[in-house]
């Protein structure tokens, strides 16, 4: 506990000293594959997963029943899902060769040829995140509804 | 190798950026709602800030790949590879900012938690005070009804008990150490002649007769804690004795000290004065018996003396000596036989005759033999009689008898005084069907405590040989066997004034038959 609220303290320091220090990274960096956007970018995810982790544990926590929290939950645990899709996605991004993909006279007509390597497929199914996320925006929005009309409710009573 | 088409992965791009988009400003609007609900409520407020940098996320991130997808599609290349950073940079400051609301949001619901309990136990304590109020409140209303209904009750029986005190016919009084009567109801002042205005400041010494009961009486009262049915002697304010049974208690403080009594004392001198008559009257009885046995004994003898005395009075002249003095023992005799014939009257052992007569001239019978003496005396007779009055039943020679006597109790109440006057009345009471006589005379009266006792047999106020006090008892026997009845009065009233003397009502009741005149 008391190690984790030093880490919470510390944070907001920890992110101004990041912005600080790489002011560049944070808004000129001219693409994810020069190395230090990246390494910010994949840091966010990796904070917004532990964020989103922590919330989810902390409603269980703070026994918050009503139905509309456990549609939070189901949120930061898709969330988390889909952090680690989008890190993988990003990780992976630079095993795959653009050689391999082949871009014709139309964009929409791409497709990948090569060997399917486990690096290939991984990227290709990362490419399908909103499978995740979007399930998740539907709990978050369940959840926002539910709270709403339960709070209405109390109001009633 | 494979052919995979991209087609699938841009599609599903754009449509889920699209949803995700709209979802996320949905959220944030329920969201919205909750905070103008409730603004103070800090968990709307950061779910607020959650939908808010979630749409704005959603926002960058959808908007960066719709972008990407249609520059790439139309083949804008170009323009895509200088917006990309812009739009990679957002999303990362997006999502770090949601990790920054989220951790943030652990700082506050510590404070919200602990807002909370504090609240939810200001409610409850509110809950409690409120309930402990109306208690209070009920109690203090019960209360009020409470103390009313006793103060009510206490009263009431304050009431019942001074009542009690007030209105008992015995006397109740209340003493302190020093045997002074410390209160007294108004029966017990008036049972010791004192007036409940003067309100005497009395002690047990002034009142009790013989020092020697009231010792003996603390004394009991100290050791014992209470007399029961004490037979004493109070003395009156006017000196007169007066006969009680006391019962008393004694009175103890919270340390056992004697401080009082409280004592109850009832009047026995009228029971005792009743005892006293009621033996002295079975002694009359008895003697009246011996006296009718004797006289019946006496009687022969007196009929042969008589006799005798009679036969020899044939053979003296009556101027002579022997005849005068035979004369005087045939009175003397007769005398005596009058006398045995009272005797036996006063035993009622005569046989009374029932014949028709009228009052009036039993009346006027006994005036033609008293009136000379009274007149000798100064004394007139007043008549009044009542015309035309229905008969009575019964025995002229009893009923002359009992009116002589009663002529001759005025007789003598007025002698002392050098003049008199004896009223004669007779009238018909009509509502109890009636014939009443009254004799009244204007003599000295007979005093209050006296009257109760003048129709004893051989109760006299007069001299020896003046009165044999057998003259009213006799009378009353003979009315009461004509089943009439004698009312005293003494002083008289009339017409509403006090007048000295006394009055003898005698009523008989009336026959139904017409009077028939019985002159002899
Ligand atoms: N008319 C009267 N006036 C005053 N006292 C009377 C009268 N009649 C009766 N008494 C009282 O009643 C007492 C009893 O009367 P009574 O029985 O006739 O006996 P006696 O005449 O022999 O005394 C009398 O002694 C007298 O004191
Ligand atoms: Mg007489």
């Amino acid at each position: 506990m008391d190690c984790k609220k030093k880490i919470h303290r510390t944070f907001p320091f920890l992110l101004l000293f990041v912005l600080t220090v790489f002011p560049g990274n944070a808004w000129a960096v001219q693409s994810h594959g020069a190395p230090e956007g990246l390494y910010v970018h994949q840091l966010a995810h990796i904070f917004y997963a532990a964020a989103l982790s922590y919330l989810f544990w902390d409603i269980k926590r703070n026994e918050f029943r009503a139905g509309g929290w456990r549609y939070l939950r189901i949120f930061c645990v898709l969330m988390v899902v889909w952090n680690v899709v989008a890190f993988v996605g990003h990780s992976l991004a630079g095993y795959v060769h653009s050689s391999e993909l082949i871009t014709g006279s139309e964009y929409l007509k791409t497709h990948f040829e090569g060997t399917l390597t486990t690096a290939n497929f991984l990227c290709y199914f990362t490419k399908l995140d909103h499978l995740v996320s979007v399930p998740a925006f539907i709990c978050l929005f369940i959840s926002m509804r539910t709270i709403y009309r339960n709070s209405l409710e109390e109001e009633e009573v | 190798m494979i052919n995979l088409p991209m087609m699938p992965t841009i599609v599903m791009d754009m449509v889920g950026s699209l949803i995700i988009i709209v979802l996320s400003f949905l959220s944030l609007r329920y969201a919205y709602l909750l905070t103008r609900r409730q603004p103070d409520n800090f968990l709307w407020g950061f779910l607020f800030y959650f939908c808010l940098t979630l749409a704005a996320f959603s926002v960058s991130r959808a908007v960066g790949h719709l972008l990407k997808q249609i520059l790439l599609i139309y083949g804008n290349n170009e323009q895509w590879n200088s917006l990309r950073p812009m739009s990679g940079s957002f999303n990362t400051l997006l999502m770090i900012s949601l990790a920054a609301v989220t951790i943030y949001y652990h700082k506050g619901i510590e404070g919200y938690r602990a807002i909370q309990k504090k609240a939810r136990s200001i409610k409850e304590a509110n809950l409690q005070l409120e309930v402990s109020a109306e208690k209070l409140r009920q109690l203090n209303l019960n209360l009020e009804g409470m103390v009313e209904e006793r103060t009510m009750e206490l009263s009431k029986s304050e009431k019942k008990f001074r009542n009690f005190f007030t209105n008992s016919k015995d006397m109740v009084y209340f003493c302190d150490t020093s045997n002074r009567m410390v209160k007294m109801n108004p029966a017990g002042l008036e049972m010791l002649g004192y007036s409940m205005e003067e309100d005497p400041e009395l002690n047990m010494l002034d009142v009790f007769r013989n020092e020697e009961d009231l010792d003996h009486y603390f004394e009991t009262i100290v050791t014992v804690g209470f007399v029961e049915d004490l037979e004493i002697e109070f003395v009156r304010a006017d000196g007169t004795v007066l006969y009680v049974l006391l019962s008393a208690t004694a009175v103890y403080d919270d340390n056992r000290e004697f401080i009082a009594c409280e004592g109850i004392a009832k009047d026995l001198t009228r029971l005792r004065t009743m005892m006293e008559q009621l033996s002295s009257g079975e002694k009359m009885a008895s003697v009246g018996q011996m006296a009718a046995g004797v006289a019946h004994e006496i009687n022969t003898p007196l009929g042969v003396i008589l006799g005798y005395a009679q036969l020899m009075m044939d053979d003296f002249s009556p101027e002579s000596e022997e005849g005068q003095s035979l004369a005087v023992i045939e009175r003397q005799t007769k005398a005596c036989r009058k006398i045995v014939a009272d005797l036996l009257k006063f035993s009622r052992q005569s046989e009374s005759a029932r014949e028709n007569l009228l009052i009036n001239e039993v009346l006027e019978d006994v005036m033609a033999v008293t009136e000379h003496s009274l007149n000798m005396d100064h004394i007139y007779v007043v008549r009044d009689f009542a015309e035309g009055l229905p008969g009575i039943v019964g025995d002229t020679e009893k009923l002359r008898q009992v009116f002589v006597n009663f002529v001759n109790n005025a007789h003598h109440a007025m002698e002392e005084q050098d003049k008199g006057k004896l009223f004669l009345s007779t009238y018909y009471e009509e509502e109890s069907h009636r014939v009443v006589a009254t004799i009244r005379d204007t003599g000295h009266g007979i005093p209050e405590d006296v009257r109760s006792k003048i129709f004893d047999p051989f109760f006299t106020t007069k001299s020896v040989g003046k009165g044999t006090g057998l003259g009213l008892s006799v009378s009353y026997g003979i009315i009461q066997e004509h089943e009439g009845i004698i009312e005293v009065e003494s002083p008289v009233n009339i017409d509403g004034e006090t007048v000295k003397g006394t009055a003898i009502h005698v009523k008989l009741p009336a026959s139904l038959r017409e009077p028939v005149s019985v002159i002899e």
